[in-house]
């Protein structure tokens, strides 16, 4: 009885470390940003493009990359979920389940998670000069869309294969062909982990600098077409870090703020519109 | 009765993967009456009551041979279309499953896959079989809310208008009023007892007095045969197997 009371509570108090360890490094990169970032950041810094010599500490600001990283998430995002919800539908409502196929699937997709973002982004380059792109908005998404689409497609999978059967059956009994109960029940009542997924693979997107280095390729301009390059802000910090200056460096972590509090707003707002449609879902 | 059946199931077998649910059924289910399916539990109740509505095939494992005719056609004949199968049923699962979506989008969920679309036509559907499933009167003015925040006895009348919506012939119930309290089970009940003028009920139970309260025709399985099937009264005062005596005094469950 004693070794039982003993094993649980040094079990809870491991727990209780860990995740007092996760938090605290949170917290402390959340100071860190802040600390550095916020005195270096101004109005200026997110309503400008950048002027000459503004990575020699001249003026200017990053509101190119801020609308170039916003164009590019958003586009692969929306591009991943147009592809990525009907490789689960299929995965999980047409095909055999447990079908060699499906399992083959469902293994890719885990193998193409753990590819290095660098390595897409050299697979997008590659593709690119076949296709005879330059480094662009359209080159940068085509590469993120690569790298979160796997991240899309297996956080989709896990939430949308906990869609009881029976509901599914009582779709079917009304006389609903399985594209009808795909697309109106299990959407449905999937929406919340399918939202959760969109932002995740957003976060990934908008926060991944090693897939947009060739592919996106930099510049002190918004874009204004899809074939022209876009900055984005990790490569905005990547390159204000690599500078000597240090009142350089320093708006490196103003950047890095507002990447923070724009994926949090992101986050933030479709919490809030999911709420509205949870309502719905069947426990 | 079993003149003229509106179901007949002729030489139905069953297989789970190897094993065999179902063993050689041969049926018929008579037309504007309740039908009760009563058994021991995993005798094949449930799987007798899908393969009416062909649910069955939704299972990658099953292989089904022999043939299930609704209104003389065989349903698993070939160009058949499931949908149009399913859509001449409604189903009561044990448990309710609401649709994720609004009271009012459930029973018209339905309606609307067969192309009704205008609003009148719908809100008209919607209010006439709800107050047929005796729910009107505690959800009208609650149309748009979830159908989760029902109550249970709520949700399984709720998945009666939705299935009354699609305007079937035939009611299919699972265990309709296994988690029920016993005032909802009794609406249910009594619903039945007024469906089966217009429906062809079929039950599956496990309350031996439930099917004498509802039932005019009983069907009792065993293992995956019929064992005996005849209308409600010869089975209960005159068993003529051995085996449906001892059920029906409960020295076999
Ligand atoms: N999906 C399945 N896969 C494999 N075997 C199954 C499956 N469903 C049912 N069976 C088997 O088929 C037999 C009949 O099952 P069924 O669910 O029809 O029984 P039941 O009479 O409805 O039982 P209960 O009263 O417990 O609901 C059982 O032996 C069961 O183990
Ligand atoms: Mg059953």
């Amino acid at each position: 009885m004693n070794k039982r009371i003993l094993e649980e509570t040094v079990m809870r108090t491991l727990m209780k470390l860990s995740t007092l360890l996760i938090l605290s490094v949170l917290v402390i990169i959340l100071i860190t940003i802040l600390v550095k970032g916020l005195p270096a950041l101004d109005l200026a810094m997110i309503t400008q493009s950048p002027k000459g010599g503004f990575y020699l500490g001249k003026e200017g600001g990053i509101l190119n990359a801020i609308i170039g990283s916003l164009y590019l998430a958003g586009g692969s995002t929306l591009i991943a979920v147009c592809l990525g919800l009907p490789i689960v539908l299929y995965l999980n409502i047409f095909a055999r389940p447990c079908s060699r196929l499906v399992r083959f699937i469902r293994f890719s997709l885990d193998v193409l998670w753990g590819i290095p973002s660098i390595v897409y982004g050299a697979f997008g380059f590659t593709l690119m000069l076949f296709l005879g792109l330059r480094a662009s908005l359209l080159g940068g998404i085509i590469a993120v869309t690569f790298l979160i689409l796997p991240i899309m497609c297996r956080t989709m999978d896990e939430v949308i294969r906990m869609v009881p059967r029976e509901l599914l059956h009582a779709s079917y009994a009304l006389g609903a062909t399985r594209f009808e109960t795909a697309f109106t029940v299990v959407v449905r009542q999937a929406l919340p982990g399918i939202m959760t997924a969109v932002l995740l693979s957003l976060g990934r997107g908008i926060g991944d600098a090693a897939s947009v280095l060739f592919t996106a390729g930099f510049t002190d301009h918004i874009p204004d077409s899809l074939l022209r390059p876009a900055a984005t802000l990790p490569l905005v910090i990547f390159f204000q870090l690599s500078t000597p200056f240090p009142e350089v460096q320093n708006r490196a972590y103003a950047s890095a703020l507002v990447l923070t509090v724009i994926i949090l707003a992101i986050c933030l707002t479709s919490r809030a519109l999911t709420g509205r449609y949870t309502k719905h879902t069947i426990k | 009765m079993t003149t003229n059946p509106h179901i007949r199931a002729d030489r139905l077998n069953v297989y789970y993967g190897r094993e065999q649910a179902l063993k050689n059924i041969s049926i018929g289910i008579p037309a504007n009456r309740i039908t009760a399916i009563i058994g021991p539990s995993g005798c094949g109740k449930s799987t007798l009551l899908k393969s009416f509505n062909r649910l069955l095939e939704t299972n990658e494992q099953v292989t089904i041979s022999g043939s299930v005719s609704v209104d003389g056609e065989n349903i698993y004949g070939q160009g058949v279309e499931v949908t149009a199968v399913r859509k001449k049923m409604g189903l009561l699962s044990q448990r309710p499953y609401p649709l994720p979506m609004s009271i009012y989008d459930n029973v018209a969920f339905g309606p609307r896959l067969y192309g009704i679309k205008k609003k009148q036509a719908l809100d008209e559907l919607v209010e006439r079989h709800l107050k047929q499933s005796s729910l009107w009167q505690e959800v009208h003015h609650r149309l748009n809310d979830p159908a989760s925040s029902l109550s249970i006895g709520q949700q399984q009348r709720l998945c009666l208008a939705r299935g009354l919506a699609v305007e079937p012939e035939i009611i299919l119930g699972d265990e309709p009023t296994s988690a029920l309290d016993p005032a909802s089970s009794q609406r249910i009940e009594q619903r039945f007892l007024e469906l089966k003028n217009d429906y062809t009920i079929i039950i599956v139970t496990h309350i031996l007095r439930q099917a004498r309260r509802l039932a005019d025709y009983i069907i009792f399985l065993y293992m995956g045969e019929v064992i005996e099937a005849g209308p409600a009264r010869e089975i209960f005062e005159h068993p003529k197997e051995k085996m449906t005596r001892e059920y029906i005094n409960g020295t076999i469950s």
